[in-house]
């Protein structure tokens, strides 16, 4: 079985033999052809992310219901999911079936650090890094992403550097997703925006929780894709 | 030639047939309207104020219910009167009085130059019952849920002619509806006109419209009974029998979850967190804004919705 997820930023693709992922890749999402070559039959893709319908498939399903298949893959025992996608934010509360989707404010999705990375002209992979040099950050309040960048900019006019500009700017970010989600204590964080380690240090102190991120977290809705077709579709 | 008076939510449509009056719902058109409002709140209110003082509605008068269901429509309503338009305002209740709301049903029917006959009392109450065979009929899956919304949420006016709103409810589809899970909608009606058409097309049967529900259930032979039908009208009381009523209802219906429709800056959005306290079923809530057909990321939340449900059951 394949998982073929297409979200707004990048395309990822995990093949699937019986419960064991055998390939994977990740591309750009405008160059997804790339990842569907011609020995992969259309009959075998589950297609999820925003361009689900958009790209061949045998069946496309969402990704709240992909991230659920692929977090229990790695982690049955989870109760809350936390993807942070590049243009959304979704929370899934596994023990009432529930989620919550922030897309109205870029504040707590990907763009708001590509935002941010854009201001200081470095690479987004870097802000981990950045974060982990100092152990406190400059104070930084706003949830709404357009204030913040500004609230960052008068913190660096003040004095601080741009690492501990950096710093505030992922606690913020933590702090409104945190709002997100409701009191639990097996929250499993997934997507891309996840391998930026300092987004994690805050999400751990905000939450004062141990989160647990399956390895490759940006490929999980591609394989919570691929296992929903072993496990419902081919049935 | 009769007069046509806009009403902002629901009055009981019977009187103002009974004072010689046709009543039009103003929001019944501002799901389909292109209008962007000049300043708003709530696009509801808004999207009717512009379209009234745009010349784009025309009416001879204005209802404004201003207290009870909604309590955004007084400023807007405002605007309409300081524009010359002759405007009244109507409050229902909250404490439940039988005694006030007989009392702003006579004011209104002041506002509106009297009772002139009161058979249309019983032609209104006979028609409500077949809006009630209707939604009936929906919980059985033998007539499309979009079909029974749209006829329901026009007993507010019975489109402004109840003979041929008659004929409408006589001639819609029967047939056998298919579907994944079974969902009750609570809140204000979406602001999107294609918004059944989109649950349905995922798979999401909704067996329960709450405020239309209500439209149809309240009724009544004379002032004084109407009086006491309609201030029992759970949208403009306390929350507490709204979720009473609201229980029962899921219950006799068979819901597998609950859509929560919100509209943006509507102070009903937050009751949403006692919804998700009092309410011991998956719930999603939605939000809306501008009048448009319904937008991809709701189309998403409806999907998912849609798939959780059909995982779990
Ligand atoms: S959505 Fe809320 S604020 Fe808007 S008209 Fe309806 S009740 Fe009033």
């Amino acid at each position: 079985m394949i998982g073929l997820d297409v979200g707004s930023t990048t395309a990822k693709i995990v093949l699937l033999h019986e419960g064991n992922v055998t390939k994977s890749k990740v591309v750009p999402s405008h160059r997804w052809q790339e990842l569907v070559d011609a020995d992969i039959d259309e009959m075998q893709i589950i297609s999820t992310g925003y361009f689900r319908k958009k790209v061949p498939h045998r069946d496309a399903i969402t990704e709240i219901t992909a991230a659920i298949f692929g977090v229990k893959y790695h982690f049955p025992e989870t109760q809350m999911i936390v993807d942070i996608g590049g243009q959304d934010t979704k929370v899934i509360d596994l023990r009432n079936n529930s989620f919550l989707i922030n897309d109205k404010c870029s504040a707590g999705t990907g763009a708001f650090l590509e935002l941010a990375a854009h201001y200081f002209d470095i690479p987004v992979a870097s802000l981990g890094e950045l974060h982990n040099r100092v152990r406190e950050g400059a104070q930084i309040n706003n949830t709404c992403g357009v204030f913040a960048i500004s609230e960052m900019i008068s913190q660096l006019v003040k004095g601080y550097t741009m690492e501990e500009v950096v710093h505030g700017i992922h606690q913020a970010f933590a702090r409104r997703i945190s709002q997100m989600i409701p009191p639990t204590e097996k929250v499993t964080m997934i997507g891309g925006t996840v391998l930026n380690t300092g987004i994690l240090d805050a999400m751990n102190s905000i939450l004062n929780s141990k989160i647990k991120v399956p390895p490759e977290p940006q490929l999980i809705n591609a394989l919570g894709a691929a296992l929903y077709g072993e496990q419902k579709v081919l049935k | 030639m009769t007069k046509t008076v806009g009403i902002t939510a629901l009055i009981p449509p019977e009187l103002i047939y009974a004072c010689h009056w046709q009543p039009f719902d103003v929001n019944n058109i501002v799901p389909t309207s292109h209008t962007s409002p000049r300043s708003k709140l709530c696009a509801w209110t808004a999207v009717w104020r512009d379209m009234i003082l745009d010349g784009g509605m025309y009416l001879d008068s204005l209802v404004v219910v201003a207290g009870g269901d909604c309590h955004n429509a007084l400023v807007d309503g405002q605007k309409v009167a300081m524009s010359g338009k002759p405007t009244h305002y109507f409050f229902y209740p909250f404490d439940r009085d039988p005694e006030y709301m007989e009392s702003q049903l006579l004011h209104l029917t002041e506002f509106l130059g009297g009772i002139k006959e009161t058979g249309m009392f019983k032609q209104v109450w006979d028609l409500k019952q077949k809006g009630k065979a209707l939604d009936r009929l929906r919980v059985e899956d033998r007539v499309r849920a979009s079909d029974v919304f749209s006829a329901l949420i026009s007993f507010s006016d019975l489109q402004g002619d109840p003979v041929a709103f008659e004929k409408c409810l006589d001639n819609i589809l029967r047939t056998n509806v298919e579907y994944s899970s079974r969902v009750a909608l609570i809140g204000v009606p979406p602001i999107y006109p294609d918004f059944h058409e989109v649950a349905e097309s995922l798979g999401l049967h909704i067996v329960y419209d709450e405020l239309p529900y209500e439209f149809i259930r309240l009724g009544g032979g004379d002032l004084r009974s109407i009086a006491r039908s309609y201030r029992d009208y759970s949208f403009s009381g306390p929350i507490e029998t709204r979720i009473k009523v609201i229980k029962r209802e899921l219950d006799k219906r068979n819901v597998d979850g609950v859509i929560h429709y919100t509209q943006f800056a509507c102070h009903h959005t937050l009751e949403d967190e006692i919804f998700r306290e009092y309410l011991d079923y998956p719930i999603l809530t939605v939000q809306g804004d501008l009048p448009r057909p319904t937008p991809e990321q709701i189309v998403l939340r409806l999907e998912a919705f849609s798939e959780m449900l059909e995982v779990s059951t």
